[in-house]
């Protein structure tokens, strides 16, 4: 609707602009049309130049110059001159029409000086006390004969064209609404209807001028939703088929793991039986990795991963990924340091629990992948204040009066290997599609793949930032920036 | 070993794969279980749940005849056996639909059988810790019954919230549970800010079970992650 309004905004300019200008063209187009007419004399003029050129002769005749005959003779008029008192005509021009009487009452004076003799248009000048009478062709002019105004009309005249131009406006107005509006009632719902394309399925009514146009959004829309929904149901196979590939690999694994891990602890095997049994282990632990890694990653990709978000200490998530990973580290071969900036307690943010542990998850798992003869692993979880370190959300305290929001990051770093610059190019510019453009030639780039590329699809769902750095310790770093919603001071309470 | 008798318990293996099944059981007999039967299919698997009387279930959620869940429900409506749920679907909402009825446990396939054997024991003390007569440590023992310390010829009781804890580290014994878990067991669902009242707490125990109390033998600090307890049963 609001697109309409700004239409018919636009319309309205136009039009007045357009009325205005038409005016002021209007009145440029007769001023240049007038000029020239204005300019040269007419036929009251000429009748004076007569009198000038009406000579007294020798005697008591009159004789008109040859300049007065040659401009009778260009105007193709006549002339008389009609003495005072008498009336009669003492003299004429030698080209006067026959039916030109040659006697004048006072009346028919006054009817040839406001009018016509005889339909010859006339112009009248005086010489001295009699009249000279100039008559025109009867085409030549077109005389108004009671030409008086009335003085409060002249008074009045700028009003009164003020507001004949208004109810001009006014009606041109109307007439442009009228005929608009009924357009636009049509325009309307097809309008409507592609404003809402983007969004939503949408059906415009098949009906008025403009039914092609709604038939052509319609069939717009019902072509995008199938695409739509062809393309989720390819995804959605996809998933399922990943989905589906990694279950039926999940079980002839556990066997392998099983039995592998079963040999390798039987006492009764010599060493190196037991080593090898060692190395079948840990590389199906590797694959089931990989093989979580890659369903997870495709759910993630395809949006099939509802989002379980819930306020979510991030701490604890942290503590318990990290408390797995030591757990499960039976050799101790990676001594993890945990710093937590001071005052810090519960980081609660808005997230998918699960999630996030996987993420935390992901990125040790990384560590122990790239690192198998162990390492050092450096956690360490900082507050990062919002701008002036105010809260974003303009609230001074929240109910529970806890601390303000900002931004959270977890930086977890490790001494062992680390990665080189176009390896950490590539993670960080990677379209996750692309993960499979592998030049194997390093371990680490090659397998950084997927399940940092998921701590990345994770950090991103959450409204975070994954980076992934050269550690200062030695090795690699990966920092994930995540939105704080408060954080728990540290209350004594038992 | 003190844990001698969980290892009695009758445990019943559910899976539609006999392979699978085949090397649980190995697993589990190696690990010292003695009580194992085996079913294939969720028919079965009742039978001698009724038969047999488990006091615990590992149950594949895939079933020929029917899903691991419904199965659990069926045996949950005559008995309260703790029950962990093995299986190849990793998806979320498995998980919680097995959480929501109440499972104890939840593995996704494929596992290594060290976590397998170490699930199942935490399983069945949480579920039969009432027997559980007495947790030697390094330099006392423990007597979950009667929320006592046994200190040389000294016996200690036990307060409610260092029961709790010490109830949540048994379970986990020789595993790091953090700070957050312990918060939970002892305070409950809000449990934020305890922090400082912790390791109060965790000082009193050590004062009870440590031999020397500021040199922590059995109850150890995971430095910023929380704590661990060392049992003479840890392997």
């Amino acid at each position: 609707m609001k697109h309409t309004l700004r239409l018919i905004r636009r319309f309205v300019f136009i039009l007045m602009f357009s009325v205005i200008l038409l005016f002021v063209l209007n009145v440029i187009l007769f001023i240049a049309a007038t000029y020239d007419k204005a300019n040269t004399r007419g036929g009251w003029q000429w009748a004076e130049e007569i009198t000038e050129e009406l000579l007294s002769s020798d005697g008591d005749g009159l004789k008109l110059s040859q300049k007065g005959a040659e401009i009778l003779e260009e105007l193709d008029a006549w002339a008389i001159l009609v003495a005072d008192g008498t009336g009669d005509v003492i003299w004429h021009s030698d080209n006067l029409p026959q039916e030109v009487p040659l006697h004048y009452s006072a009346a028919d004076i006054s009817w040839g000086t406001r009018g016509y003799i005889k339909d010859y248009p006339t112009t009248t000048a005086s010489k001295g006390k009699d009249l000279l009478i100039l008559g025109h062709p009867k085409t030549r002019y077109w005389k108004q004969m009671w030409n008086t105004w009335d003085y409060n009309l002249i008074k009045n005249a700028p009003g009164t064209i003020l507001k004949a131009a208004g109810v001009n406006l006014l009606v041109i107005v109307f007439i442009y609404m009228a005929s608009t509006f009924g357009f636009l009632r049509s325009v309307k719902p097809v309008v409507d209807g592609i404003e809402r394309l983007p969004k939503e399925e949408v059906h415009v009514r098949e009906r008025g001028q403009l039914s092609g146009l709604a038939c052509a959004i319609n069939q717009a829309s019902e072509r995008l939703r199938s695409q739509e929904h062809a393309l989720k149901k390819k995804e959605r196979a996809q998933a399922n088929w990943i989905a589906g590939v990694s279950h039926d690999i999940r079980t002839p694994l556990s066997m392998v793991m099983g039995y592998a891990g079963e040999l390798e602890e039987n006492r009764e095997l010599p060493d190196e039986a037991r080593k090898q049994a060692q190395v079948i282990r840990l590389q199906s632990v590797r694959m089931k990795n990989l093989i979580n890694d890659l369903n997870l990653y495709s759910r993630l990709e395809y949006t099939m991963q509802p989002l379980k978000r819930s306020k979510v200490d991030f701490a604890a998530v942290v503590r318990l990924a990290a408390a797995d990973f030591i757990n499960s580290d039976l050799e101790q071969k990676y001594p993890v340091e945990w710093s937590m900036e001071e005052g810090l307690s519960a980081c609660m943010i808005d997230g998918d629990k699960e999630l996030l542990g996987r993420a935390v998850n992901n990125i040790l798992t990384n560590v122990r992948v790239h690192n198998p003869d162990g390492c050092r692993i450096i956690i360490k979880m900082e507050k990062e204040k919002g701008k002036d370190g105010k809260r974003t959300d303009g609230k001074e305290k929240d109910e529970t009066g806890k601390d303000e929001t900002g931004k959270l990051s977890l930086v977890i770093e490790d001494n062992g290997t680390g990665a080189d610059q176009e390896q950490l190019e590539r993670l960080k510019n990677t379209p996750h599609y692309m993960m499979c453009d592998r030049n194997g030639s390093s371990e680490r780039g090659e397998r950084h793949g997927m399940g940092l590329l998921i701590v990345r699809q994770i950090a991103e769902v959450h409204g975070g930032i994954a980076e992934f750095f050269q550690s200062q310790e030695g090795g690699f770093g990966v920092k994930l920036t995540l939105t704080l919603e408060h954080i728990a001071v540290m209350i004594e309470k038992a | 070993m003190a844990n001698d008798y969980l290892k009695q318990k009758r445990l019943l293996l559910v899976d539609d794969e006999e392979e699978l099944l085949h090397m649980v059981e190995m697993i589990l007999r190696r690990d010292g279980y003695t009580e194992l039967r085996t079913a294939g299919s969720a028919g079965e698997a009742f039978r001698i749940f009724r038969e047999w009387k488990p006091e615990l279930a590992v149950l594949d959620v895939m079933l020929p005849d029917g899903d691991g869940f419904s199965l659990f429900s069926r045996m949950r409506r005559e008995s309260d056996l703790p029950v962990l749920f093995l299986t190849a679907r990793g998806e979320d909402e498995d998980r919680f639909k097995g959480w929501d009825m109440g499972a104890d446990d939840y593995m996704v396939k494929p596992f290594l059988p060290r976590e397998l054997t170490s699930r199942i024991l935490a399983i069945l003390r949480r579920s039969y810790k009432n027997e559980n007569p007495v947790v030697r440590l390094a330099g006392s023992s423990i007597d979950f019954e009667r929320a006592e310390v046994q200190k040389g010829e000294e016996r200690l009781s036990l307060t409610a919230k260092e029961y709790e804890l010490l109830t949540a580290l048994y379970r986990n014994a020789g595993r790091i549970v953090t700070i957050d878990q312990l918060c939970e067991a002892a305070w409950g669902d809000n449990p934020y800010g305890y922090e400082n009242s912790l390791m109060a707490h965790i000082r009193r125990i050590r004062e009870k079970i440590e031999e020397n109390p500021s040199k922590p033998v059995s109850l150890l600090t995971v430095k910023g992650l929380g704590y661990k307890l060392i049992t003479e049963e840890t392997p």
